[in-house]
């Protein structure tokens, strides 16, 4: 059979699996007495071990059956669990997780865990606890009597031998003497059942059965029970024990009734939902242009088409945004270990909380932030989180606090991570940045903007020494970077000795951005609906200045205006003193954009944006316009 | 007409397998559950006349389950799948009502020699 073409399945709900494994771990390390976090794991080491198996991979199988087994130890109270078991368990699903990336791409004969079988092996099969074990029986033995009932010479003897290779020799011997139950009275089982599960076991076993049935229809019945080598009926067997089929155990059957109503659901291949989002931009472009020439002809039907076109089409988009959105928990999942890790190896005591893990977005977004996300937090535990003695020194707890939420906003989510470190020193920061030449060498403060715009500089780092955990000059760019390139903003607020947060602005859904269109001397110019907060109307006469800035004052509000005119470099030329102007809100920060005119609203599709050297840093991306021309889209960051 | 089948594991990969090759042998995959839970409830609604059943399951597993099914339908045909070293658990599905088992990794071959012998 060929499995290739299960690998990707394979791999997506090993992922799935052990990154539960990861939750449920620090959720026992949390709460040693916890049951369910045991169970938890050993369902999905469980799981990744048959899906294993059955894709051929042999030494992941085996790794996961030995970290099963350690977990059936525990859950069974075989072992007791101590911290170390915990790690132990921690580094089993790293090599796990390991393990499956390497099997799925090209088999695991390249997977090697070391010595950790053994050693995960080791912890199972604890020399005290098998002391224990020796008289434990299994689940079975135990339901069936220990007394043996009386010998009855009764009925034929039926002897029967498993065949040699059968997997599970045991239980195919019980389903043989199932069968031969169906035909009457079964006794004197030799050995009896509760043998048959011994290693011992050779396959062969004989018992007494009264029935009326001929020879040859039992020998074919029990022949039906599979994988059997030889019945023979009549001929004289010892009898030195006598055994009584256990009824059915009872119990245990008090159902466990959570039912987790997951069904009607299918899993679909992701590719799939951005080609259908990607059809459904072309289609609104399409729609658009249609809207436009039939407007050509007011009532005609060509209208009535557009409208009704137009409404299907919008249906349609916003099912498919809503088929994409995902919560941000699949992402925020992995860095509770993350951040545990990083403060062990650190030496650091850090509380970690997430809160809104139920909030949605895009999923293309969410996976572009995974990484952006943790780097922000490794800058947390790392440059925020003093050590406990430094914390204790200040007056603080020793453990730090760093916290991941995500909000609702408006048309955005707000994904933010504070914690309440030492906050950024704002002089190293400036001294450094003057060094570099970034700042002006006599400049006193930093505002948290212009902090931002300094340590988003590629390559800044303060970092003394490069730890392995940040401080590579991979810095806050990369976060910037990506953010800003879906639409999305970032904020960074910092007090010293309070600590910092960050806020990271992304907008639900991609692909498609509502826009308003405006005009700026001959070019056409996008800006996106979900950071303008209001269109006004500015006038020459009523400015004012604020800060050395012309500022236009909106209900007793002064907010800096911004002349698109000026930073696109368009040649002055003669323009009516009223003309329309954008208030933009970015987080807590306005201003108010002038612009030539306003052409109304318009949905467009984001095109991936090369910026041309020298282009002017206040582009987050291009499109195609409803007339087939093309427009650039404007970074509303940048414009505050 | 061909034979109905309810395919019960909590791993969509299992689930796509054993539909696959019963499916290429045949046989009609009615429907598929991913809990114990979800097995009884959709055993009693179609009815199928096989039912493939994972042991370990998340909300009741699979023992419960066949314990469950077998106790109105004596007649229900039940195949366990298994893993290895699960021997034990494998009797007691049998001693439940089970019919017949598979151990994982599974070949299509023994799949479906099982699959004749509880359909018998």
């Amino acid at each position: 059979m060929d499995l290739s073409k299960y690998a990707a399945l394979f791999l997506a709900e090993s992922r799935e699996h052990l990154g539960a494994c990861n939750r449920l771990l620090l959720e026992w390390e949390r709460d040693p007495s916890a049951r369910e976090p045991v169970d938890g794991l050993f369902r999905a080491i469980h799981t990744v071990k048959g899906m294993a198996g059955t894709m051929g991979y042999g030494r992941l199988a085996d790794l996961a059956h030995r970290a099963e087994h350690l977990l059936d130890s525990l859950r069974s109270g075989r072992v007791g669990a101590t911290a170390a078991t915990v790690d132990l368990l921690l580094r089993a699903v790293d090599q796990l997780e390991r393990g499956v990336e390497i099997a799925a791409a090209d088999g695991d004969a390249q997977f090697d865990a070391g010595d950790l079988g053994d050693v995960l092996t080791a912890a199972a099969d604890d020399p005290a606890a098998a002391a224990r074990q020796v008289g434990k029986k299994g689940r079975w033995a135990q339901a069936s009597p220990e007394v043996a009932a009386p010998v009855r010479d009764v009925g034929r003897v039926v002897q029967v031998e498993v065949r040699a290779g059968a997997i599970m020799r045991g239980a195919r011997a019980f389903l043989a003497l199932r069968r031969a139950e169906a035909f009457g009275a079964v006794s004197g089982v030799v050995p009896p059942p509760a043998a048959f599960e011994s290693d011992s076991f050779d396959g062969r076993f004989s018992f007494r059965l009264e029935s009326e049935a001929s020879d040859a229809d039992i020998v074919d019945a029990i022949r039906a029970a599979g994988e059997i080598e030889a019945v023979t009926i009549g001929a004289d067997v010892m009898t030195t024990a006598e055994w009584q089929v256990p009824s059915a155990a009872t119990g245990g059957a008090a159902a466990r009734a959570q039912a987790a109503a997951r069904s009607g659901q299918v899993r679909v291949d992701r590719r799939r939902l951005d080609a259908l989002m990607n059809q459904v931009g072309e289609l609104v472009v399409a729609r658009n242009r249609l809207l436009e020439l039939a407007q050509a002809e007011p009532g005609g039907e060509l209208e009535a088409l557009g409208t009704r076109i137009s409404r299907l089409v919008s249906d349609l988009q916003s099912e498919i945004i809503q088929a994409r959105m995902t919560p941000v928990w699949q992402v925020f999942d992995r860095f509770p270990r993350a951040v545990r890790d990083l403060a062990r190896q650190l030496g650091k005591q850090v509380r970690f909380e997430m809160e809104g893990e139920g909030i949605e977005l895009d999923r293309a977004i969410l996976d572009e932030i995974g990484d952006p996300l943790l780097h922000v937090l490794r800058n947390a535990v790392d440059h925020g989180i003093e050590s406990p003695e430094e914390r204790v020194a200040a007056g603080k707890p020793a453990e730090g606090r760093v916290t991941l939420s995500a909000t609702r906003e408006r048309s955005s989510v707000a994904i933010r991570i504070s914690d309440d470190g030492r906050g950024i020193d704002r002089a190293a920061i400036l001294a450094k940045a003057k060094r570099e030449g970034a700042a002006a060498a006599d400049l006193e403060t930093v505002s948290d903007d212009l902090l931002l715009k300094i340590i988003a500089r590629p390559g800044f780092t303060t970092a003394e020494q490069l730890s392995s955990v940040s401080g590579r000059g991979v810095g806050i760019d990369v976060v910037l970077t990506r953010v800003r390139a879906h639409g999305g903003t970032v904020e960074i607020a910092t007090e010293p000795g309070q600590g910092t947060s960050f806020t990271l602005r992304l907008p639900i859904t991609l692909a498609i951005l509502r826009a308003l269109l405006a005009r700026v001397g001959g070019e056409r110019y996008l800006l996106p609906l979900s950071y303008v907060a209001e269109t006004v109307e500015y006038d020459t006469q009523p400015v004012t200045a604020f800060q050395g800035r012309e500022a236009l004052v909106l209900r007793d509000q002064v907010i800096p205006t911004v002349h698109l005119r000026e930073l696109l470099g368009v040649a002055p030329s003669e323009l009516p003193p009223r003309r329309p102007g954008l208030v933009l809100e970015v987080g807590d920060r306005r201003s108010a954009v002038v612009v030539d005119a306003l052409l109304g609203q318009q949905e467009v599709v984001v095109e991936p944006f090369e910026a041309p050297r020298g282009t002017p840093p206040l582009f987050s991306g291009a499109t195609i316009l409803a007339d087939g021309s093309p427009a650039l889209i404007l970074d509303a960051a940048a414009l505050v | 007409m061909s034979h109905t089948v309810l395919v019960c594991d909590d791993a969509i990969f299992m689930r796509t397998m054993i539909s696959d090759i019963l499916t290429q042998a045949g046989f009609e995959v009615v429907g598929e559950a991913e809990t114990g839970m979800q097995a009884v409830e959709k055993y009693n609604q179609l009815k199928p006349d096989l039912v493939t059943m994972d042991i370990v399951m998340p909300d009741m597993g699979g023992i419960d389950a066949v314990r469950e099914i077998c106790r109105d339908n004596p007649e229900a045909k039940i195949l366990m799948c298994s893993a290895m070293g699960q021997q034990a658990l494998v009797v007691e599905a049998i001693q439940a009502g089970a019919k017949d088992f598979v151990v994982k990794p599974f070949q299509p071959s023994r799949v479906l020699e099982a699959v004749q012998r509880v359909l018998g």
